[in-house]
């Protein structure tokens, strides 16, 4: 057989490759009436990843199975999936470290959203709430001739916001959502948090009446498995208390941001 | 309308910086009628993978006087000389490209540059900032000052999502997970595409007055290479396949820290804010080949720079391929503040955390030079003569404007790809507005390609279409790569040709419509098998180093024969099966009183 997983790879690794039983949940909705659970035999080294697992399995053994990968080091957030239990992205996880005692993990696509086939979801309500929150910022009219001045603390403040690559971990642990779509999702609060909180939006207010609302912060139960399940190690449980904490201040806080403005072509101090 | 038509006043294929760059702003402009279509959801694209920053000569910071080039950096303070020109980076850019770049173009790249990022800025991307506020920059190989704007060390991630998150406020319309697999063309004029709709398999003629491709870069034809999964260079196989000559295709940048064995990138970032590259005797040995820029030369010569090494006995680790990156010495703060992601990476992938130790590293296939060749709007060529092809634009990594000549500079293609976007969004509006046709088409373009992919999918030999992409990646990545001769280049050629004819028999194993990634995978595979063999056909031609393109049996650049871009063109039907691409060739647009070709030392 071809060696795919060890091709181009070194000799010592080789020699200490072994096997991982890699167990998956498969279903196309065309052609079976329920989801059911196939185990595959996969060569692997110690530093195969479990996105190379199901690579292999889709190369060597079997080529309708189906999951979604792209630039491999998370980073675009495609390969969310839920892996003995809890969600990460296969790209960075470690198969030897994700085997239980015999030698088995257990992949299955993202839990409550419908599947479109095998570890494919269907991410439409994720990417609906998103759009909700609008997501762009809506800066001031009269924009200057160069940047504006944004301090390194007020970036401190957002950047690990910003890094959210909107894989939908945190959406799939998520108590809330598992109850009902309606619910904005962390993902979403997070960016919504992100545009409230620079200093160059100008319409938080219009974004807290949204995010800090019903659907918003207020739904949030603070259970918390949104940290857990961030391959990011992001916060979006925090950014949902500052949102619900600032919506109960809107107006002060609009206040403050427009004052903010007067000086946001000045140099920061 | 016929049964699985779509019509669009413009349809966009690809939503990487270019593409989405293009869709946004004639939305903006009040081009509503527009479709983007992406292979993967907008927000995946593989320009939300650059790591290291966007070109633009700001003047924010500058060397501290008398440190030397690799010294601190401070913020140039108010009413302080400018640190920077876009002369400077103009001509940065033309050493860099060894001369193949077209100064008009790198002229329009680098005087757009500042006014792109402040727009980036305005928009709301998150740079990250000098103390006073200021959007901060770092050093980057190749160029003469600190010009690279950055946001950590997830510069294009921020750049996309921020291009993205516009586009949706001006209501464009995204097609995700729909796939392009060709283009319509008659009598020379472009008039729509032919897409997959990932989900259902249903295919679709998709008809506009204007298609865009900004499908992004090939380098998934190497098997060490930087590039994500979807980086089959699809658009320029389905251009050339169209009729449409392929440019410069030849030139592929070997990015020279790629992760040990993966290729992933460990940012250029890294001996931006001061890394150090060592052989297995622990020395820098930057110093032989470049003893002024060390580290911070470009990429081209650093990547031969390393590989002399390594074939010369110096490389690390079990078989002698690697080379260290040292980041120790920047300290634990500076490696946490400015590099999370690539520390993050050697930890996951190679379990080494760069704060306490060096990380493996070696050459990685990293940037398309090459592409499909454009005016400066974006309007593509017909050929060498510059004829256009109406109805058709292109910009982006798959495009061939060209800035970039021979070897590109760091932190140049986020810019290449915004600043050529934007513009050719521009263009496209005018063209609209100046009362572009709906074109007829002729036939049934969705049908035939539902043939070709029933044939595809009826195929039952032996072949594994993965195998065949693995081997090829090997050929490309042992013959075609930092080194080429010419021995090794035809024996390439003959693997590809032989790969071509054993695809025929390669199967493919799911059957089915819904969500079919394994027929994705054998289409995508088809194109790297198409386009590889032009890159090939072009290296075998052009006996020269330039760039790039490094010849061990040709070792000078030769300005007086190949100061030219090689134009590639498929063969007519009626020719030979066997017939290679037929090659012809371009003038560079070169300032002789400005900017004549020099000696490139660095
Ligand atoms: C790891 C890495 C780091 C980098 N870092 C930097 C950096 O720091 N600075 C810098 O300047 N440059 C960097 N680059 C290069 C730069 O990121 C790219 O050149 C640039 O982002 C390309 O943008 P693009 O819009 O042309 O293509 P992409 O962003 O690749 O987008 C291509 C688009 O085309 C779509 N597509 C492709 N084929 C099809 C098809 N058949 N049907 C439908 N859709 C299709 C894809 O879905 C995608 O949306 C880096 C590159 C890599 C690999
Ligand atoms: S493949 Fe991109 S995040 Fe895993």
């Amino acid at each position: 057989m071809f060696d795919f997983l060890s091709f181009g790879k070194t000799p010592e690794m080789i020699k200490k490759r072994k096997t991982a039983f890699v167990r998956v949940q498969r279903f196309n909705p065309d052609e079976d009436e329920k989801p059911y659970i196939q185990e595959f035999e996969v060569p692997m080294t110690p530093e195969t990843t479990v996105l190379d697992a199901l690579q292999y399995v889709k190369t060597e053994l079997d080529g309708s199975l189906t999951f979604r990968k792209s630039c491999r080091h998370a980073i675009c957030g495609s390969c969310a999936m839920n892996v003995n239990g809890s969600n990460d992205l296969v790209c960075h996880r470690n198969l030897p470290e994700s085997l239980d005692k015999t030698g088995v993990v257990t992949i299955k696509p993202l839990p409550y959203l419908p599947v479109i086939k095998d570890l494919v979801v269907d991410r439409t309500s994720f990417w609906e709430q998103y759009k909700r929150v609008k997501p762009w910022l809506v800066p001031p009219e009269d924009a200057p001739e160069k940047e504006f001045r944004v301090s390194p603390e007020e970036v401190a403040a957002i950047n690990s916001a910003e890094t959210c690559i909107m894989c939908g971990a945190c959406y799939s642990s998520c108590q809330v959502i598992a109850m009902g779509k309606d619910y904005i999702g962390p993902h979403a609060l997070l960016k919504s948090f992100l545009r409230v909180m620079d200093p160059r939006d100008t319409i938080p207010g219009e974004r807290l009446d949204i995010s800090g609302g019903e659907d918003g912060a207020y739904r949030c139960h603070t259970i918390f498995n949104c940290i857990d399940a961030c391959p990011k190690n992001l916060n979006p449980t925090e950014a949902i208390e500052t949102l619900r904490k600032l919506a109960q201040r809107r107006i002060a806080f609009e206040e403050e941001r427009a004052e903010r403005q007067k000086t946001l072509t000045e140099a920061a101090d | 309308m016929a049964h699985n038509e779509i019509t669009h006043d413009v349809i966009i294929v690809g939503a990487g910086l270019a593409g989405t760059w293009a869709a946004m702003v004639a939305a903006r402009e009040g081009v509503s009628d527009i479709g983007v279509l992406s292979k993967i959801h907008p927000l995946r694209s593989h320009s939300g993978a650059a790591q290291g920053g966007i070109a633009a000569s700001l003047s924010n910071t500058r060397p501290v006087a008398g440190t030397g080039p690799r010294g601190p950096l401070e913020e140039v303070p108010p009413g302080a000389e400018a640190s920077d020109s876009w002369e400077l980076h103009m001509f940065d850019t033309i050493k860099g490209s060894d001369w193949l770049g077209d100064q008009d173009a790198i002229e329009v790249m680098v005087k757009d540059a500042t006014e792109i990022v402040y727009e980036y800025e305005h928009m709301g991307c998150v740079f990250s900032r000098t103390d006073d506020g200021r959007i901060n920059q770092r050093r980057f190989g190749g160029h003469s000052a600190p010009r690279a704007c950055f946001a950590a060390d997830w510069t294009g991630h921020v750049l996309l999502h921020t291009v993205h998150e516009q586009a949706l406020r001006y209501d464009v319309k995204f097609y995700s997970e729909w796939y392009c697999m060709d283009l319509i063309m008659e009598e020379g004029i472009c008039r729509g595409v032919v897409a997959m709709d990932v989900l259902t398999g249903e295919l679709y003629t998709m008809r506009a007055k204007a298609v865009v491709f900004g499908t992004g870069g090939y380098g998934r034809a190497f098997a060490i290479t930087s590039n994500a999964f979807a980086n089959t260079g699809d658009g320029v196989a389905i251009a050339y396949n169209a009729g449409v000559p392929l440019m410069d295709m030849e030139f592929v940048q070997f990015h020279p820290t790629g992760l040990y064995r993966h290729g992933i990138l460990m940012s250029e970032a890294c001996r931006g804010e001061g890394g150090y590259l060592l052989n297995s005797q622990g020395d820098r040995f930057m110093n032989t080949y470049a003893p002024e820029k060390m580290e911070l030369a470009p990429r081209d010569l650093v990547s031969r720079s390393e590989q002399t090494e390594i074939n010369e006995g110096r490389g690390v680790m079990g078989d002698g391929q690697g080379i260290y990156l040292d980041l120790r010495h920047l300290g634990r703060d500076k490696i946490l503040e400015r590099l999370p992601q690539v520390r993050e990476i050697a930890i996951n992938f190679v379990g080494v955390d760069p704060i306490d130790a060096p990380v493996p590293i070696q050459p990685t296939a990293h940037y398309s030079m090459g592409g499909i060749p454009t005016t400066l709007d974006g309007q593509v060529l017909a050929d060498a003569d510059g004829a256009l092809v109406e109805g058709f634009f292109a910009a982006g990594e798959c495009a061939c404007v060209s800035v970039h000549g021979a070897n590109r500079l760091g932190t140049n293609s986020l810019l290449d790809a915004s600043v050529f976007g934007r513009r050719t969004g521009y263009a496209v509006v005018d063209f609209i507005r100046n009362g572009a046709q709906l074109h007829p088409v002729s036939g049934d373009p969705a049908a035939e390609n539902r043939a070709r992919i029933n044939d595809l999918l009826s195929r039952d030999g032996d072949e594994n279409v993965e195998h065949i992409a693995q081997e090829l990646k090997w050929t490309m990545t042992n013959n075609c790569g930092v080194f080429r001769d010419g021995e090794r280049l035809q024996l390439a050629l003959e693997e590809i040709k032989d790969l071509q004819k054993r695809f025929r028999h390669a199967r493919t194993m799911d059957k089915g419509s819904r969500f079919n990634t394994d027929l994705l995978t054998t289409i995508e595979v088809d194109h790297l098998l198409q386009f590889s063999e032009v890159m090939v056909a072009g290296a075998i031609a052009r006996t020269e180093s330039r760039g790039a393109h490094s010849r061990t049996d040709f070792v000078k650049r030769d300005d007086e024969n190949w100061l030219k871009h090689t134009m590639a063109h498929k063969p007519m039907v009626y020719e030979d099966e066997d017939a290679g691409p037929r090659l012809s060739y371009k003038g560079v647009d070169i300032d002789w009183e400005k900017y004549p070709p020099q000696e490139r030392t660095y």
